[in-house]
């Protein structure tokens, strides 16, 4: 419905970016800013994923002034499905499943990535991800292998642990709260 | 505007227990009912359908008919014709925010705004909005930077100024000093006085006694008890239902268990009245 | 990100002015001729920021710009090919280096426009000025209300910390002991955040937010922002630019 969209998708695009300050803090080398995507996702369906993940990569762009970013929207529209079909399939039953889809989503992802950071970018665009570019470079890699590898590890991390939140948050839910997202309701294989 | 339930049922999506269960009854305009249920008794349920919300906002099946006027809130078609009629005021001010606003003017105006009232219409209303609740010096301040108090304040004003028929209050004046609360439930009153159907779904029996028309007592969904307040909380049967009582009226009965001649005519439930026993005593 | 003072020329300006120039800037900093084009258009952009705009916007965009700019000649300069030159105990590639310039040249130019705008937002102003064009109200209350919740979530995150916190949670230690930290951090933030999405959705639909998002219904503005002949200026000025660079691209 028009208006929970309205009052959840600014909510989970700030918390797409509100994760980044829980990682700075706890000093992880991982991202998690599609944790508020792929629960908007599992809460109100694809659209609102789509949508909460576009405006959340043109805001990074905007606020990290890496406009170069938003090369990379088509990456939050994979993240979507593979939460979509992930919640479809009770992908979030457990915890485990959950980090296995996200390992999966990362797979595919990282490698995307890599594709589109090469040939827009030369390899260099996130100062993390071109550090173990550099480190994979330097082990005798060429550039391309090094920085698929870089983006497919990272990735494979990051949304597992991304998957692995949001499975954990649909689980605390409580049940009143639960029954008002059908959606979510399934992808934790829960029928009241 | 009345609202009528007739034969209510409804179930939160994926749940197969009714929130409300076969509920009749009627918020009438003009009068301010008092909703009273324990947790999980169904009286926030009960606000949410009674302003379409459930099942619009929150999913869910509806059986039997709720109407506003001759107006189903639950039928989507509906939504714009309700539009700024119905108000809604829960307990935490800060979440009932636009988000919008950088002045409380602006909070205020928020849903006139929404309406395409014309900028002088805007005005006009939202000063006398502000000045009825008390908050009319507050109108060039920021409203992250209030109060809880001074905010619920300016939620109410931001909800008065539309004039809205049917008022759905949920613990309206918790995060309210007691002097506030006064101010507020006289503001209900008032509103009531105009016409509206105004609904408060609270345990606060001290500040809504006063107020209250009429109570409706939920228990599992259904109408426990309905009534006039002063009665239904000085009858005994529904004491022993744990319908409660205001703090003077749960004093005396503690002491009428050690002195029981005093429940004899009756339990006050107003320190007047209380006073006044005592002095007959 | 604090926002800019009132008075400045960013914060007087239509709120599309600064959205236009902006964007503008982008798609220059990546059609201009490398590594010219970018440097000259980032040297413009910091010149704007200090002497029209908004000069305490250059601190937080060169917290940004500077570490990416080592990142690059280091990168570039290393990773690059022949020829070479020396400098001190390193060997650089001139090709590399010249397109670590080129690109830091592109990033600097649009983290100082980006910044100048983000810190010139107002949300009111802007759904304000989306209202008096009729544009639909579900955009821009999006960009708006995510504008404010951000700041308010990660206040939130210091609170949460700070409880969790007193209550045992180490945020130091080994990988596996931070990673496990990631859940008393993260639930209380999330779940706490989506009950309060609920009672705004109520509060919403209390203020007539069906009206507005009805097709073809109109906000009033309550403040709307002044539209001058200078913004107008800039606006298209900017628009010509690109498409003059955009034909200078493909003719070439």
């Amino acid at each position: 419905m028009n208006t929970r969209l309205l009052a959840l998708v600014p909510t989970c695009i700030a918390l797409n970016v509100a994760m980044g300050k829980i990682v700075q803090e706890l000093g992880l080398p991982i991202y998690l800013d599609s944790v508020g995507t792929i629960l908007v996702t599992t809460l109100l369906g694809p659209w609102a994923g789509v949508l909460t993940g576009a405006l959340s990569q043109v805001l990074t762009a905007l606020l990290s002034g890496q406009m170069m970013w938003l090369a990379f929207l088509p990456i939050q529209v994979l993240i979507v499905l593979v939460a979509a079909a992930a919640a479809g399939r009770s992908g979030f039953r457990t915890i485990v499943r959950a980090v296995g889809w996200g390992a999966f989503c990362g797979l595919l992802g990282g490698t995307l990535s890599s594709v589109i950071a090469y040939s827009l970018f030369k390899g260099v665009t996130a100062p993390g991800v071109t550090a173990l570019g550099a480190l994979f470079r330097s082990l005798g890699l060429s550039l391309e292998r090094a920085v698929t590898l870089a983006s497919i590890s990272t990735d494979l991390v990051d949304k597992g642990i991304a998957f692995g939140l949001v499975a954990a948050v649909l689980l605390a839910l409580p049940a009143r709260m639960a029954s008002r997202f059908p959606i979510a309701v399934d992808a934790v294989g829960r029928r009241a | 505007m009345t609202v009528r339930f007739d034969g209510v049922s409804f179930s939160y999506p994926g749940t197969d227990a009714p929130a409300l269960r076969d509920l009749s009854c009627v918020f009438v305009a003009g009068q301010v009912t008092w909703l009273f249920g324990k947790l999980g008794a169904g009286s926030s349920t009960a606000l949410l359908v009674a302003g379409g919300l459930a099942p619009i906002l929150t999913g869910g099946r509806r059986t039997g008919s709720v109407r506003i006027g001759e107006l189903d809130p639950g039928d989507v078609a509906n939504r714009a014709a309700l539009a700024g009629r119905i108000g809604y005021v829960s307990a935490q001010p800060h979440l009932q925010l636009s988000g919008l606003a950088e002045t409380v003017f602006d909070e205020v105006a928020f849903a006139p705004a929404n309406l395409g009232w014309e900028r002088g219409r805007i005005g006009t209303a939202v000063l006398h909005a502000l000045a009825r609740v008390g908050a009319g010096h507050l109108v060039d301040r920021v409203p992250t930077e209030l109060s809880g108090g001074e905010l619920q304040r300016v939620v109410l004003a931001a909800m008065l100024v539309l004039a809205p028929k049917v008022w759905l209050l949920d613990e309206p004046a918790s995060a309210l000093d007691p002097a506030a609360r006064a101010g507020a439930y006289a503001l209900f009153r008032e509103e009531a006085r105009r016409g509206a159907a105004v609904v408060i779904a609270t345990e606060d029996a001290d500040g809504v006694l006063e107020v209250a028309d009429r109570i409706i007592v939920l228990e599992r969904g259904q109408v426990a008890v309905d009534g006039v307040p002063a009665e239904v909380l000085g009858s005994d049967a529904c004491w022993a239902l744990g319908v409660g009582s205001t703090t003077v009226g749960a004093l005396w009965r503690a002491a009428a268990e050690r002195v029981p001649a005093m429940a004899d005519d009756g339990v006050p439930l107003t320190l007047e009245a209380a006073a006044a026993k005592v002095m007959q005593a | 990100m604090t926002p800019s003072a009132p008075g400045s020329l960013v914060a007087r300006a239509h709120p599309f002015t600064s959205l236009t120039v902006t964007l503008a800037v982008v798609v220059l900093a990546f059609l201009l001729p490398a590594s010219i084009g970018p440097v000259v258009l980032a040297l413009l952009a910091i010149a704007v920021a200090a002497v029209v705009g908004d000069p305490a916007s250059l601190t937080p965009s060169l917290i940004i710009v500077v570490p990416l700019w080592l990142l690059l000649l280091l990168v570039q300069g290393v990773l690059g090919d022949a020829p070479f030159t020396t400098w001190g105990p390193l060997t650089l590639s001139i090709g590399g280096l010249d397109e670590a310039l080129a690109q830091g040249a592109r990033l600097t130019a649009i983290v100082v426009a980006s910044m100048l705008a983000l810190r010139g937002f107002r949300a009111s102003r802007f759904v304000d000025a989306a209202a008096e064009r009729r544009w639909p109200f579900s955009a821009a209350y999006l960009v708006a209300a995510t504008l404010q919740t951000i700041p308010r979530l990660r206040q939130r995150v210091t609170l949460i910390r700070d409880a969790q916190r007193s209550r045992g949670l180490r945020v130091q230690g080994s990988i596996v002991q931070r990673v496990t930290a990631l859940v008393p951090l993260t639930l209380p933030l999330i779940l706490g955040a989506l009950a309060d999405t609920d009672d705004r959705a109520v509060a919403l639909e209390g203020r007539a937010i069906a009206a507005v998002t009805a097709p073809g219904a109109r906000r009033t503005p309550l403040a709307p922002p002044v539209d001058t002949v200078v913004d107008r200026v800039v606006r298209w000025g900017s628009v010509l630019a690109v498409a003059v660079a955009i034909i200078w691209r493909i003719t070439r």
